[in-house]
């Protein structure tokens, strides 16, 4: 797996006990920075792709390569965590301690940073998410949004290279959602976002990875995959609103 | 949502500054004594002493009384029962109720004055550091965090059976449904854990918690634990004697 990039995946496939298919032969590679929009019907095969590139899903050798690490390689997953960092769809499942300062603690206490160098980040890491104050707030207590950012600031707080967001507007209010819009906008470094929010990829990816029934079905610039309707439709997705007259033109061109 | 734990009084008192480990080591011992204890007089003194812990540890008393209360309604039952169900063992009435109230009020007084004067985080701490098994306490950890997001999902259960007309009565279709709902919830809990597992290794979670909080010990520590364990001791040595 070449060092340079962000991500490489050649050829991952995965199956699920049971035999059904999640993941056939997919290959793609990220340049380190990048923006990527995974996006795909339900069950087509995202959250398991972000979870083999985590090393959560055992994957083969030299299939996955995030930030020169192979996540089947034990030792290189060990270091994994403060390399590439997921935000999972359901902030509940994230944010376990009992308060807000505890939990974006978590992660840095687990990289064995000394305790001044886990304040920093743990202030840091809120001041970005906009949460200044927050430390001493119960998680159970805030608002979707705020969880979602919590979420984020527990992730962001151990300094990840390439960070993976899963559905990161599911279940957020339209204010909500435009704030993440604005904080995903600001973040730099290589990032991945899931998720069903065309508008979301639009306003924060430049490229789309399209995945169907666990295959990689199309890879290339934002306008190009998101605008081709016949494209869309075929996977059971529909073109953003704000990409619609777009589409039309390129169909009238086309035909 | 609300977690009463979670609104518990925290009053600035010297209970409040004690080194948690040694304030947990105290009241654990204290608990065991209380459990311990036999006579109804020992009892009574020592449920004087786990008050006067509470009144030392400034926790109000209005708050405090109101729970106790809640836990005598509770212990009811077994104290005026327990009498005419147990059978050969020549206490009477009286004895047997100041037992089962004295041992019941004295132990959630000590958890109360505990879980008033230190946060759940620190706590957990020090009971990690006292040794404590490991796995005992994440599962009591997890289990307070999420005992509420399934109790959540189960109101929602409810809400969407009883809008398709389901009513609790006494017939099959109730247990099949209760045993449904119970069976779901077992599974929703199940996947959770599994989810809450993964996000946890995804942040470098090893199998240990690592925490910020560092613990002191100062003179005044060992003196209270000195105290607590003394006036345990010692209600014990007279209990046991007599």
């Amino acid at each position: 797996m070449p060092d340079n990039l962000a991500v490489s995946v050649k050829d991952l496939s995965y199956a699920y006990p049971g035999g059904q298919s999640a993941l056939d032969r997919v290959s793609f590679s990220i340049e380190p920075g990048e923006s990527v929009g995974v996006v795909g019907p339900n069950g087509a095969g995202k959250t398991t792709l972000f979870l083999c590139l985590v090393g959560v899903i055992p994957v083969k050798l030299k299939t996955v390569g995030v930030a020169g690490l192979d996540p089947s390689v034990p030792d290189d997953r060990r270091v994994l965590p403060a390399k590439a960092g997921i935000v999972f769809q359901n902030s509940d499942d994230q944010i376990f301690n009992s308060s807000v300062f505890d939990d974006v603690a978590f992660g840095p206490l687990n990289l064995g940073l000394p305790a001044d160098e886990v304040r920093l980040r743990v202030s840091e890491a809120l001041e970005t998410v906009g949460l200044k104050g927050f430390g001493d707030r119960i998680p159970f207590h805030l608002s979707g949004g705020e969880k979602r950012r919590v979420a984020l600031a527990g992730v962001l707080a151990m300094r990840p290279a390439i960070l993976l967001l899963d559905e990161p507007s599911s279940h957020l209010d339209p204010r909500g959602r435009r704030e993440l819009i604005r904080l995903i906008q600001s973040l730099s470094g290589t990032k991945l976002i899931a998720s069903h929010d065309l508008e979301l990829i639009r306003e924060s990816c430049s490229r789309i990875l399209l995945i169907d029934q666990g295959k990689l079905v199309a890879d290339g610039h934002l306008r190009a995959i998101l605008a081709d309707s016949r494209l869309m439709e075929a996977h059971g997705l529909e073109v953003p609103h704000s990409l619609s007259h777009h589409a039309e033109h390129e169909r009238h061109h086309v035909d | 949502m609300t977690l009463r734990l979670d609104l518990l009084p925290s009053p600035d008192s010297p209970l409040y500054r004690f080194d948690p480990r040694w304030k947990l080591a105290g009241i654990a011992v204290a608990m065991a004594a209380v459990l311990a204890l036999r006579s109804p007089r020992t009892l009574t003194i020592a449920f004087a002493a786990c008050l006067l812990l509470a009144v030392f540890g400034q926790v109000p008393i209005r708050w405090l009384l109101r729970r106790l209360g809640e836990v005598a309604l509770f212990l009811s039952p077994f104290a005026f029962l327990l009498p005419f169900l147990a059978t050969g063992d020549g206490h009477d009435w009286l004895t047997v109720a100041v037992r089962v109230y004295a041992k019941g009020l004295s132990v959630v007084t000590l958890a109360l004055v505990l879980l008033s004067t230190s946060t759940l985080p620190t706590i957990f701490k020090a009971a990690h550091a006292l040794r404590f098994p490991t796995t005992l306490l994440h599962v009591v950890m997890l289990t307070y965090r999420y005992v509420f997001v399934l109790g959540q999902e189960l109101r929602r259960m409810r809400i969407a059976l009883r809008v398709r007309g389901y009513r609790v009565r006494a017939n099959a279709h109730t247990y099949r449904t209760t045993a449904h709902t119970a069976g779901t919830l077992l599974v929703r809990g199940y996947e959770r854990a599994e989810r809450v597992s993964r996000a946890m290794r995804c942040r470098g979670f090893d199998g240990r918690f690592r925490s910020l909080i560092e613990f002191r010990t100062r003179r005044e520590d060992l003196v209270f634990l000195a105290l607590v364990v003394g006036t345990a001791t010692s209600l014990c040595v007279w209990d046991y004697a007599s």
